[in-house]
Formats: C-alpha cells, sequence, structure tokens
C-alpha cells in the first residue's frame, strides 16, 4: 500500500482492533501502528504449561507483575524507558500498558457486562457526573453485534440495568463450579440475586474458532483462539480483506496537521532504532488506550492548538476514571475434604453477582450514590506458591509430614475470594497532563497524573467488605485476615483496577467534550477516537466490551463519511 | 548410625549454563568467574539479572541468575525439606521433587519479595546449624536422627522461649516455601487433589457426590 493511506489506527486492542476490522471490511486501506512488538498468540501462548517449569514457580515479579505465563510483554505498571509521573499531593495513581500487538486484550479478565440504560444517563438519575450524547437504545444493536462477533456467554436474567441479549446473541453459559453453586446459595439467602457470567469465552465454535477446552488460564492469552483477543478474533479477518498493514515498534506521540487544519497523518519513534518517522492519510483514528491517546493530544501542538490538539477548551486529560476496587476472602469449612473435582472452566468465574440496590439508592437509603458487581475466585484451581500463604493462616499449629499433608488437602480449594468493582463519579481532580520536566527516552513529555478518591468512591468501598464479610459469616467462613473496613483503606488505587477511562470524553457541543457522540473530534473533522478515552461515565460495568461496540459504531460511521467524501 | 542421604542437586547443564551467562553478564566489565556453586557463602550477587519483561513463555529458560547456597547450606535446606515434606506412601518426597534447588533459585532472585525473604531463610540455615553444633557437637547431617528431629521439631512449637521466636518464623516462611514448591509439581497436584489441567469437550460441572456434600454442608447452615 502507497501512502496516504485511508486511514492510520494508532493502537491494536479493543478500540483499535476494532477500527481496523470495520474499516478494512469497508474497503479502507488501513495503516495500524503499535507501539509494542508484533505478537502471535498462536505459537507464544503457554498452553498447559505448570507453575514448576517456570522460574519461581511462575510467581509475579516486577518483570511480570501478574505472573511469569501472563501474556503482558514489556509492560505492566513500568515499560521500560516510558516513565510517568504523579502530581504532588494526589493520591497513587496506576497505569499498566503492555508493549505488544493486540495490547491488554491479550491478558484482560474477559468480563463482557453491557451498560445499562440509567449508566447512559447518570447526571439525569441522580444528578453527579454527565449525560452521555447516546442512549443504550442507539447502543445495543452494536452490542449485539459485538457478542455475535466476539461469542460472550450468558443468559437472560430480568434484572433491572442489567441489560439482557436478545435472543442468539449469547453462548450457552458453563455449569456453575461447586463453589460457586454454594457461594450462590449464601446471597440468596441475604437476598442478593447472582446471575451467569458474561465472558468473552466460546462455549461453542464460532467462525472457524474452537470452544474452549476448560484448561489454561485466559490471561495467558489463547492458541486455540476460543477467547476474545485482537490478535485472534480482529485482526486476522482484517488482514485476510488485504487492506491492513500493521508496523510495530512504533510510538505515536504527534497527530499531524495540513494548512487546512485537517490531520494529515502521525508522526512516531521506532522503539528499537530510535528513528522518527511520519506517514500520512486521510484520516487518523486514536486508539492507544484512555491515557496514550491524550498523550498524544496533549503532545500535538501547534499554532492553532498550543495547549495540545483539540484541548481549546482545556478538555483534553479531564475526567480520568477507573473501576473502584475492593476485596476479602475467607475460608470455609463447609468446602474443606470436597470430594476432589476439576475446577478449571472457563478460569474466569461463572457466575458474578450484578448491583442489586438501584431500588434502595433511588430512595436514597444508601450513603453512596452508585453501584458496584461482585467478581469471585476459588475451588480447585491449579495450586500456586499462594498455597503456602494459605497453610500459614489456616492452621495454628506448624504441622510437617503426613499432618500437613493432610491439612493442604482440607484447606486447598476451601478459600472464596471477592472482589467489588464500582462505578466512579467523574471529579475535577481526577485528571492527567503533561509533566513539565519529564520526557521519556526519545525526549517526549510524559505524562502526569492527579488523582483523588471521593466519597462517593470511599463508601461504595466500605459496603462492598461489609458486604464481602455478611455472605462470609452467611456461610460459616472465617475471613482471611488483612481486610479493611474502613473504605479509605480499602479502596482500590487509581487506576489497579486497568479501567482507566475517559481524558477525552464524548458530549453534546466542544464545551463539554472533546468528540461528538461517533468519537469524532469536534475540532479536527478527520480525527477519530475509538478507545476507553471517548467514555462518560465509567459504570461498574468492565468497559471493554463497551469500547467495542463504541468502536464499531464509530469506525461505521467514519467509513460512510470517508466514502461520501465528508471529512 | 544412619546417615540421611545427601542431597544430590537436580540441576542440569543447561541450567549451569544459564547461572554461568548470567554471572558473566552481572559481570561484565572484567570481574572473575563465578564459581556455579561455591563451597563458601557467595557475596557477589548483587547485580544478578533477572529474566527480563520478555521472557519465552512456552519453554521457559532456566532462572538465569547464579545461586547463593553453599553445599552445606543446600544440605541443610535439604533435611529441613524432607522434615517437612517426607515421602509418603503415595507421594514423593520434597528433595525428590528438587525443592532445595527451588529454594536456592527463589532465595538467589534479584526481585524485591526475594531479596526480603533471603536473609530471613538464610540467618535461619545459620542459626540451625549453629545450634546442632551447639547441642550435639555435630552438623545437623551427621547428627542423631532423634537429636535432628528433636532439634527441628521444637522449632514448629509455637515458642516460649524469645531467642526461639525468630528461628519459629523463619520456618513459617521457609515451609510455606516447601509447600508451594511441592504443590506446583505434577506429583504435588496428584497428591493435594487437583484434577485440571486437561482438555474437556464439555464442562461437566460438580459431581452428584460434591453436590450432595455441598446440600449436607448448606442444610447445616440452614441455606
Amino acid at each position: 500500500m502507497t501512502e496516504p493511506y485511508d486511514v492510520i489506527i494508532v493502537g491494536s486492542g479493543a478500540g483499535g482492533g476494532m477500527s481496523a476490522y470495520t474499516l478494512t471490511k469497508a474497503g479502507l486501506k488501513v495503516l495500524m501502528l503499535e507501539a509494542g512488538r508484533n505478537y502471535d498468540p498462536i505459537t507464544e501462548t503457554p498452553m498447559f504449561n505448570i507453575p514448576s517449569e517456570a522460574p519461581l514457580r511462575g510467581n509475579s515479579t516486577p518483570d511480570k507483575p501478574f505472573g511469569f505465563y501472563d501474556a503482558t510483554i514489556d509492560g505492566g505498571w513500568e515499560v521500560p524507558n516510558e516513565p510517568y509521573t504523579i502530581a504532588e499531593g494526589s493520591e497513587p495513581f496506576m497505569w499498566w500498558r503492555p508493549r505488544m500487538l493486540g495490547g491488554r486484550t491479550n491478558h484482560w479478565g474477559r468480563i463482557s457486562l453491557r451498560f445499562g440504560p440509567l449508566d447512559f444517563k447518570p447526571r439525569s438519575r441522580d444528578g453527579l457526573g454527565q449525560d452521555w450524547p447516546i442512549t443504550y437504545d442507539e447502543l445495543a444493536p452494536w452490542y449485539d453485534k459485538v457478542e455475535r462477533l466476539i461469542g460472550v456467554t450468558g443468559r437472560a436474567q430480568g434484572l433491572l440495568n442489567t441489560p439482557d441479549s436478545p435472543e442468539g446473541c449469547l453462548q450457552p453459559p458453563p455449569t456453575p463450579r461447586a463453589y460457586e453453586q454454594f457461594v450462590t446459595r449464601g446471597f440468596n439467602g441475604l437476598g442478593i440475586p447472582v446471575a451467569a457470567m458474561h465472558a468473552a469465552v466460546l462455549t461453542q465454535p464460532l467462525n472457524g474458532r474452537a470452544a474452549c477446552f476448560y484448561a489454561t488460564g485466559c490471561g495467558r492469552g489463547c492458541s486455540i483462539k476460543a477467547n476474545f483477543q485482537s490478535t485472534t478474533v480482529l485482526l486476522p479477518p482484517a488482514m485476510a480483506t488485504g487492506n491492513l498493514e500493521i508496523r510495530a515498534n512504533a510510538l505515536v506521540y504527534q497527530v499531524d496537521l495540513d494548512r487546512a487544519g485537517k490531520a494529515k497523518g502521525v508522526t512516531f519513534v521506532d522503539r528499537v532504532t530510535g528513528e522518527h518517522h511520519s506517514v500520512t492519510a486521510r484520516s487518523v483514528v486514536l486508539a492507544a488506550g484512555a491515557c496514550e491517546s491524550a498523550r498524544i493530544l496533549l503532545n500535538s501542538k501547534s499554532a492553532a492548538f498550543p495547549d495540545g490538539l483539540c484541548n481549546t477548551h482545556g478538555m483534553v486529560g479531564r475526567y480520568l476514571m477507573d473501576s473502584v476496587g475492593a476485596s476479602a476472602s475467607g475460608q470455609f469449612p463447609a468446602l474443606e475434604n470436597l470430594p476432589p473435582t476439576n475446577d478449571d472452566g472457563i478460569s474466569l468465574g461463572h457466575i458474578y453477582v450484578p448491583w442489586w440496590g438501584y431500588e434502595k439508592q433511588a430512595k436514597k437509603e444508601l450513603p453512596f450514590p452508585r453501584g458496584y458487581h461482585i467478581e469471585m475466585g476459588g475451588g480447585r484451581s491449579m495450586p500456586s506458591m499462594s498455597l503456602g500463604g494459605m497453610l500459614s493462616f489456616a492452621g495454628g499449629d506448624m504441622t510437617v509430614g503426613s499432618a500437613l499433608r493432610d491439612d493442604a488437602r482440607r484447606i486447598y480449594g476451601s478459600y472464596i475470594g471477592f472482589a467489588g468493582r464500582g462505578e466512579m463519579i467523574p471529579n475535577e481532580d481526577c485528571y492527567t497532563d503533561l509533566d513539565p520536566v519529564v520526557k521519556d527516552k526519545w525526549g517526549i513529555p510524559v505524562l502526569r497524573f492527579h488523582w483523588k478518591w471521593s466519597e462517593h468512591e470511599t463508601g461504595q468501598a466500605a459496603h462492598m467488605v461489609k458486604t464481602f464479610l455478611e455472605v462470609i459469616d452467611r456461610l460459616g467462613g472465617k475471613p482471611t485476615p488483612g481486610y479493611q473496613t474502613d473504605g479509605k483503606r480499602a479502596i482500590s488505587r487509581g487506576g489497579e483496577i486497568i479501567h482507566e477511562v475517559g481524558t477525552v470524553r464524548m458530549g453534546h457541543s466542544p464545551e463539554d467534550s472533546v468528540v461528538n457522540a461517533y468519537g469524532q473530534s469536534w475540532a479536527v473533522s478527520n480525527l477519530f477516537v475509538t478507545d476507553g478515552a471517548v467514555l462518560v461515565s465509567s459504570p461498574d460495568k468492565n468497559p471493554t466490551l463497551s469500547i467495542l461496540a463504541l468502536a464499531w459504531r464509530s469506525a461505521d460511521h467514519l467509513a460512510t463519511l470517508a466514502k461520501r467524501g465528508d471529512l | 548410625m544412619t546417615l540421611p542421604t545427601p542431597y544430590v542437586s537436580r540441576i542440569d547443564r543447561r541450567t549451569t549454563l544459564a547461572w554461568l551467562g548470567g554471572a558473566a553478564a552481572a559481570l561484565a566489565g572484567g570481574a572473575a568467574a563465578v564459581p556455579a556453586r561455591s563451597e563458601a557463602a557467595v557475596v557477589t550477587h548483587a547485580v544478578a539479572n533477572g529474566y527480563g519483561t520478555d521472557p519465552k513463555l512456552t519453554h521457559p529458560a532456566p532462572a538465569p541468575w547464579p545461586r547463593l547456597l553453599t553445599k552445606a547450606q543446600l544440605q541443610t535446606a535439604a533435611l529441613l525439606c524432607d522434615f517437612i515434606l517426607p515421602a509418603s506412601a503415595d507421594a514423593p518426597s520434597a528433595t525428590a521433587l528438587g525443592v532445595p534447588d527451588f529454594i536456592d533459585e527463589w532465595i538467589s532472585a534479584p526481585y524485591p519479595d526475594q531479596v526480603r525473604d533471603r536473609p530471613v531463610i538464610l540467618a535461619g540455615l545459620t542459626w540451625i546449624e549453629d545450634e546442632a553444633q551447639r547441642r550435639y557437637r555435630s552438623d545437623l547431617f551427621h547428627a542423631a536422627p532423634a537429636d535432628r528431629t528433636a532439634l527441628l521439631t521444637a522449632l514448629t512449637q509455637k515458642p516460649t522461649d524469645a531467642a526461639l521466636a525468630k528461628p519459629h518464623m523463619f520456618l513459617w516462611r521457609f515451609r510455606a516455601l516447601v509447600i508451594g514448591a511441592y504443590y506446583t509439581t505434577k506429583p504435588g497436584f496428584k497428591d493435594v487433589g487437583y484434577h485440571g489441567n486437561v482438555a474437556l469437550a464439555s464442562y461437566p460441572g460438580p459431581s452428584d457426590a460434591v453436590k450432595a456434600h455441598l446440600d449436607r454442608e448448606l442444610k447445616k447452615l440452614g441455606l
């Protein structure tokens, strides 16, 4: 292919992959620029490998923060040569980045929940945050398409603000594991409904992809393509059109403008050679991840945009959000000595607890305005180094020999971990801008983060832990020491849940947002953003499915405009 | 008196070469070669490299950092490993699974968690040998089996003597590492009852026996 391309896409994860899939199928010539290295899940995924084959039994290290076998390459909370800073006086913020084709879709949690009708109109609901420029009904057909394309488990449950999918969209959910059937009874005993997990994992073959064979954790990636990764589901069909070219190790830092003020391409540094290159296209799509896309705009300075591209109203980098997180775990005598059974399943939970307090919140009966869902882990999963810790806590005596073997068999599989994931309300204290001093290895200014949880979030985190302790108690369990009941202590760090969204939000006008309802920037008509940056709110539902649906809708619109010559 | 079987390191040539490569990289600049395992305590470990941010995952290379335990410390660690998990009728001992070498790999690693464990484990191994000398005028290996067991069993009890507090905490940590190392192997999976990591055509969910067990327990809880 030759320049100018029809479209340059920056990033290859959920937003970039979905954009490439849509635009190449529409016949547009696309160049995808990925900051990390090329990556092939078919040959690089450690299927069936066990801990004893890996250094330190696969335990996490700063080199591999989620464990040796986690798919993430050249990344984690720190990326070599690419620092970020935290503003003075800010609460902590953590920024997870990989440097690989497919981005975070290779290792993500695969939980795929639709946002509900209330989630698009939060300000109308309770006066907090901002309403989206679209409704659930407008996005629903795109959710349908995404679910049919990537494969998502689940079933209709008829719960408030927890949308059911039309017939034929979802795959059958897997049978709940023993501990999940147990914990379901505990939640139901407290009057809390439990739902089948919506997971981007195939339980039936789809479009040439195999169904899950119920072994090997999804966080490693999947060589049989049974779960959703951009690299197995979106990029191969895009490549098959002949309309996609991918360049790896291309770290984009600037959108270039022509004299008329339109985007004419981007400039990047090759992370391997250190050389800087500019490439041209008729339109540009940013999907580098919410924070990285904001960084590119902030670093794209010109006479017309001295504070960064599309930043005339100071909106770029604003309203950064992450999910609220809190956790606790318990040990359950009732689960001791269960007959051994294969609990691997689809590796993530087969059930979850959707937010159940909408009506109470409407009546102001809860001391925090927005909800959370609960994810659980447990059962007889593949033993890891943490088993040593479990046996240290559970005993009083330090057993050895056959008594220790008995303890191990008794305790193994008797723990359940609970994690809440909740909605954060965007606030003026949470944003990112450029650090005035620090630059990366190639001299490009880096992001500086500003973070402060509000009482809306800390109150919610305290409620999460209270709920976990109630269900642990109801099921006769003992909470693992170390849990926090004070919301300020229980709450995760900003960015820690790796659901950072916002920063380039969509809206009704250039005054309240950076892009319109299609991710098209108000200031530069041929510049689009299709990653989590455009999200107006961050409901408790994990963002990836919504990023995919929004990206498909935006890219479809871009293709329509391009064909009409309206960009 | 019967002596225990000396522990023979289960490290293969490939791993030794990896350490030497790692040591050479760490010492690039002209220092002398580092032996793969020394007779005396090694102190040249401050600059060892980790496995990096892009290791091969499907066929992991051996951990590249040089090992720090001396031959004597490795023997002490081996005796402790088999005190904690000796062979049973159905399962091999910790030493048969190479757990002492894993302990060495762990405490030698250049990462923060392992660097934190290193002085705890080294001090504990030293304390045990010193105590064996004090009590029995022998190293742990050559001590009478009953004496060896008495010394180690005392450390498993909640200490009443303040001098035993640290060795007791050492043994908790050492034991946690042995448990983790042991049960993350295939024989460990079998012994603890992990039945996964096999490809299935469909996921059956819990068996009737498991469901019956759960129903009994839930009934007791009034659920």
